[in-house]
């Protein structure tokens, strides 16, 4: 059993075990009836095609896709312990296409001691494709126990 | 009129599984001349989501499936029973969803736009989500800009559960496009 997460015991500049998602085409129309986001630019690559969407003319994952997987990175390291997520302010750089491979990655960059059950970390957060090209970057706010 | 092509359509249908999937008009192209555009947005308006979303296990599955969640957490009662939250809830970004769900060809209707770009979002999480739970969105038009020659258009939504308390404000941004959807796509 790993030692219980709490916001005492974890240290600054720690790193969140990272999370890794293969997208494609079928993940993304599939997240797409999940998220009720039919959006043509993430579901139709005949559309995509058509208008030149980027001027590659492919279709993108949605990036509500990414910010979830940075949420994932932060609930698989945190909520079974009682840890929970205060906010998330999350920069979309750059596309996910199908077919990329992206890595999710935080690290704790700051803790705020308050009152019980209320004490919370920052959290710079990361997503980046198989070039080493960030795709998300951004800052979360975890509660921790 | 422009349609979801046949293609994306078979793919669509195959993942169609809960019933709020199956009811939900999902080619976004339809309605399209009805959604608000940037031009009319009005800072400061107000305004409730045309409908709430009901809370099912199968809305949670479904999004956990969607995303390749496989946190116990979210799915497995006895596991849930055993953790400081006493039980299941909905993963965060549940909020995904349920901003869709709830948002018809009314207020807010410019989040169903063709070829908007996501450049990026802001939310803050209280009260966990649970089955059960009936959510609703109250939405403000927050503001409007140009930066480097793309419109931006931001809502705040305040998600709260049918006990009144706050869920989520979520500050949501889109990049709307300046071309028609059957145009050469252009932000600028």
């Amino acid at each position: 059993m790993p030692e219980k997460l709490s916001f005492d015991k974890v240290e600054l500049d720690y790193e969140l075990p990272s999370l890794i998602r293969h997208v494609t085409q079928e993940l993304i129309t599939k997240n797409a009836c999940a998220s009720l986001d039919f959006n043509p630019i993430h579901v139709d690559p005949v559309w995509a095609k058509e208008v030149n969407l980027f001027g590659v003319g492919k279709t993108i994952a949605h990036g509500m896709m990414t910010m979830t997987f940075l949420g994932q990175l932060i609930t698989d390291w945190c909520y079974a312990d009682g840890g929970k997520l205060k906010s998330m302010d999350v920069k979309l750089i750059w596309p996910v296409f199908p077919d990329d491979t992206i890595t999710c990655k935080g690290k704790v960059v700051a803790k705020h001691p308050r009152d019980k059950g209320q004490s919370f970390v920052d959290l710079e957060i990361s997503a980046e494709n198989q070039d080493g090209q960030n795709v998300a970057v951004g800052k979360a706010e975890v509660i921790l126990p | 009129m422009m349609q979801t092509s046949k293609d994306a359509r078979a793919l669509i249908e195959k993942y169609l599984k809960t019933e709020k999937q199956k009811s939900f008009r999902y080619d976004f192209f339809v309605d399209e001349s009805k959604y608000e555009k940037w031009e009319d947005v009005k800072i400061g308006q107000e305004g409730m989501a045309e409908r709430s979303f009901e809370v099912k296990m199968e809305d949670i599955l479904a999004y956990l499936d969607g995303t390749l969640d496989n946190n116990p957490l979210f799915r497995d009662e006895e596991f849930a029973k055993k953790t400081p939250w006493g039980g299941l809830v909905a993963p965060p970004l549940l909020l995904v969803p349920i901003i869709f769900w709830c948002t018809g060809t009314g207020s807010g209707s410019w989040i169903r736009t063709p070829g908007a770009i996501n450049p990026g979002q802001k939310i803050e999480f209280y009260e966990p989500i649970r089955v059960g739970d009936t959510i609703t969105i109250k939405a403000e038009a927050y503001d409007k800009y140009v930066k480097r020659g793309k419109k931006y258009l931001t809502y705040l939504s305040e998600f709260r559960n049918q006990r009144g308390q706050l869920v989520a404000k979520w500050w949501g941004t889109l990049i709307l496009p300046t071309s028609r959807s059957d145009e050469k796509h252009r932000l600028i």
